[in-house]
């Protein structure tokens, strides 16, 4: 169904529209034309450089941060995913209407704190002598390096999505209707089979939006790959502070950047239609 | 063990109810059902809102555990025994269709639980998407079907397994009333058809009445009376069911002796009558009795004809196909309910506030039992 939209759904969404041009689109432009000027002696000029562009994109470095990135955000997306999905399902379909208020107040709490005050703690939590270590040292096992490498930056970066994700999974598995579980039971459909016949489809909008967040959170992420994977070998945030540090690379930096943004507004169309795509005609 | 006894008898019942109850923390929802339902017989369930259908329908279907008392399906005790364990397809009021799901896909659903295999699956749910004649929608996504389809389907996919027996709670309350009528045929040739048992709630008389076999009425989890639609049309048990079937003019008097051979005279509030002594056989005087006589057997004249009965003036009326109701109120202050037919009416040059005479043969009067005991 195609609905064109009228003056008044317009009217309704102009600040949006505003916001986003004076936040987004502007300085998007700028980046764009950052992305083609040239740096001499430390100082940036406007120009028509497609220098930079040729230097980021033929190089090999560029292409493994790309890549490493993608399958760690793609990985700590799935991970995440995962990992709520049990806790969302408990919390929406087995908790007391006031036992939900509370959980969904304590999966807020996190959002208070730092996220970097976090990962430094996690820090503490997953170090040769931390205390994750030591426990597995009283059974004669490790320790485990979980400092500096993929494992650190993933745990990392599910730390920092976990929560919202639980949230959107939650407040899309209370809008299951509780009738479609009921018949698919009463067709002989057990409960587990239920669960993936019936509610994840029907959920399937919110968890892949959810999903689509873990995503672009992980993907843009700089806290854990620095402090939890050591920074090398980078990621592209990394990599975009790697360049503006050395020799003022501004120019460069924006290449990448632009690279980033057009990689999650494309996983992002595609997550969205992916979720709304309805069965047959 | 004596009630055990009484349940073999009926081996013929294909669903038991033995004094089930169901509470919900404090409250009683359905209070001691006790009754059995035919094979192949398409039995309602009718009550106002709340009344207890819907739960009584669920206990059957497995998806709500009775607190007390036991239920037989096909001769077997069903207590605790999951939904999906048993062979209780219903049919939801929101219908509950799968929208991720396309129609064809829908129908085959139960059919792919059970593990039946893909050809085999696809033309059986061919078949019965022919039987609905929604052949056409097959590829279709549910939201893109009108209610009269989606109910179709609805049916499709409860029936695809070939049941003994199926459950509809108030399936047509969300079509309007041209189609409602059209999906009532539909749904009386199928259980016609099928030969199987249809359990049907709803709470909408014309519905009940017009396709069930037998008709259970409930009230606050109390059932009221179970019978046939002609015999609770004509014989309501007590002033619920008078009252809830809305045709009927109730009357509490008090019996005054004999009258003849085999009647009583019977005062009550604004005139007296005689009951006929098949109704009270065992009537004596100064007992307390409640009687009814449906608005279809009710007379009306004008004052001035000189027949004795009960004055009245006309508060309203209301047109129902071929006939009317004519509301009166009394000097008492009782609502009393005539329905005439329109040119008997005409010849009454009746209007707001005319003052009419209601009167009755006394062998259209009928005891209710139930507030006569
Ligand atoms: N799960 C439940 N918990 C508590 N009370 C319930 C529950 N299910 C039903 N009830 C109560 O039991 C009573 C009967 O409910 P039921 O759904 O059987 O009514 P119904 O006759 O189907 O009514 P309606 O015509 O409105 O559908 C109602 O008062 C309802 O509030
Ligand atoms: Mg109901």
């Amino acid at each position: 169904m195609t609905k064109r939209p009228t003056l008044f759904s317009l009217i309704l969404s102009m600040p949006l529209l505003l916001w986003q041009l004076l936040f987004f689109l502007f300085p998007l432009l700028f980046l764009v034309a950052i992305s083609f000027w040239t740096v001499r002696n430390f100082q940036m000029q406007p120009d028509l450089n497609f220098g930079n562009w040729e230097r980021v994109l033929t190089r090999g470095v560029f292409w493994d941060a790309y890549f490493r990135t993608m399958i760690l955000a793609t990985a700590a997306a799935a991970i995440t995913s995962i990992i709520a999905f049990p806790a969302s399902y408990a919390i929406s379909f087995k908790m007391s209407e006031k036992a939900k208020r509370w959980m969904i107040f304590i999966l807020i709490i996190p959002f208070f704190t730092s996220y970097l005050v976090r990962v430094y703690s996690l820090q503490v939590f997953l170090s040769d002598a931390g205390i994750v270590n030591a426990a597995f040292g009283y059974l004669g096992l490790g320790p485990f390096p979980m400092l500096n490498n993929a494992f650190g930056i993933i745990v990392g970066m599910i730390t920092l999505t976990l929560p919202l994700v639980i949230l959107l999974q939650t407040f899309s598995l209370n809008f299951v209707n509780r009738d479609l579980i009921e018949a698919a039971h009463n067709l002989r459909c057990g409960r587990l089979r239920t669960v993936f016949a019936v509610i994840v489809p029907s959920a399937k909008v919110g968890l892949v939006i959810a999903a689509l967040f873990a995503f672009i959170l992980s993907f843009g992420d700089f806290v854990s790959p620095l402090y939890l994977g050591g920074g090398n070998p980078p990621t592209l945030s990394i990599m975009i502070t790697d360049f503006t540090k050395s020799g003022q690379q501004w120019p460069r930096a924006a290449v990448v950047a632009i690279m980033m943004i057009i990689t999650l507004l494309t996983a992002a169309f595609a997550a969205i239609t992916y979720a709304y795509k309805e069965r047959g005609r | 063990m004596e009630a055990n006894a009484q349940m073999e008898q009926h081996s013929e019942a294909i669903v038991t109810f033995d004094n089930v109850v169901k509470r919900f923390g404090d409250f009683t929802a359905v209070e001691k059902a006790h009754f059995e339902i035919g094979r192949g017989e398409f039995l309602a369930i009718m009550g106002s809102s709340g009344c207890g259908k819907t739960t009584t329908l669920r206990m059957l279907a497995g998806l709500e555990d009775p607190t007390e008392g036991a239920i037989y399906l096909d001769g077997e005790k069903v207590n605790g025994k999951a939904t999906w364990d048993r062979d209780t397809p219903m049919v939801w009021q929101s219908l509950a269709l799968f929208p991720f799901l396309t129609v064809q896909e829908n129908v085959e659903f139960a059919l792919k639980m059970r593990g039946v295999g893909k050809e085999e699956r696809r033309q059986r749910a061919e078949k019965w998407l022919e039987k609905m004649q929604i052949t056409e929608f097959a590829n279709r996504n549910i939201n893109q079907l009108s209610g009269g389809q989606k109910q179709r389907v609805a049916l499709a996919r409860a029936l695809v397994t070939e049941p003994k027996i199926l459950l509809l709670d108030e399936p047509l309350s969300a079509l309007d009333a041209h189609l409602k009528v059209r999906m009532q045929a539909v749904l009386s040739n199928l259980q016609k058809d099928l030969g199987i048992t249809f359990v049907y709630v709803t709470h909408s008389m014309s519905e009940a009445f017009s396709m069930a076999d037998r008709v259970v009425i409930m009230s606050r989890g109390q059932i009221e009376q179970i019978g046939t639609p002609e015999e609770i049309y004509r014989e309501p048990y007590n002033r619920f069911v008078a009252e809830f079937l809305g045709s009927a003019n109730i009357f509490d008097g008090v019996v005054q002796g004999p009258a003849g051979a085999d009647g009583w005279q019977v005062a009550y509030e604004g005139g007296e009558t005689i009951l006929p002594k098949s109704e009270l056989p065992d009537g004596r005087q100064g007992q307390k009795v409640t009687f009814i006589v449906s608005a279809e057997n009710m007379q009306l004249s004008l004052p001035d004809s000189g027949q004795p009965g009960i004055e009245a003036s006309v508060a309203g009326e209301e047109f129902i196909g071929g006939t009317a109701m004519v509301f009166l109120e009394t000097a008492g202050g009782q609502e009393l309910k005539v329905q005439k037919s329109h040119d008997e009416l005409s010849l009454l040059n009746l209007h707001a506030g005319s003052k009419v005479v209601v009167h009755w043969e006394s062998g259209s009067c009928h005891v209710l039992p139930g507030e006569n005991k």
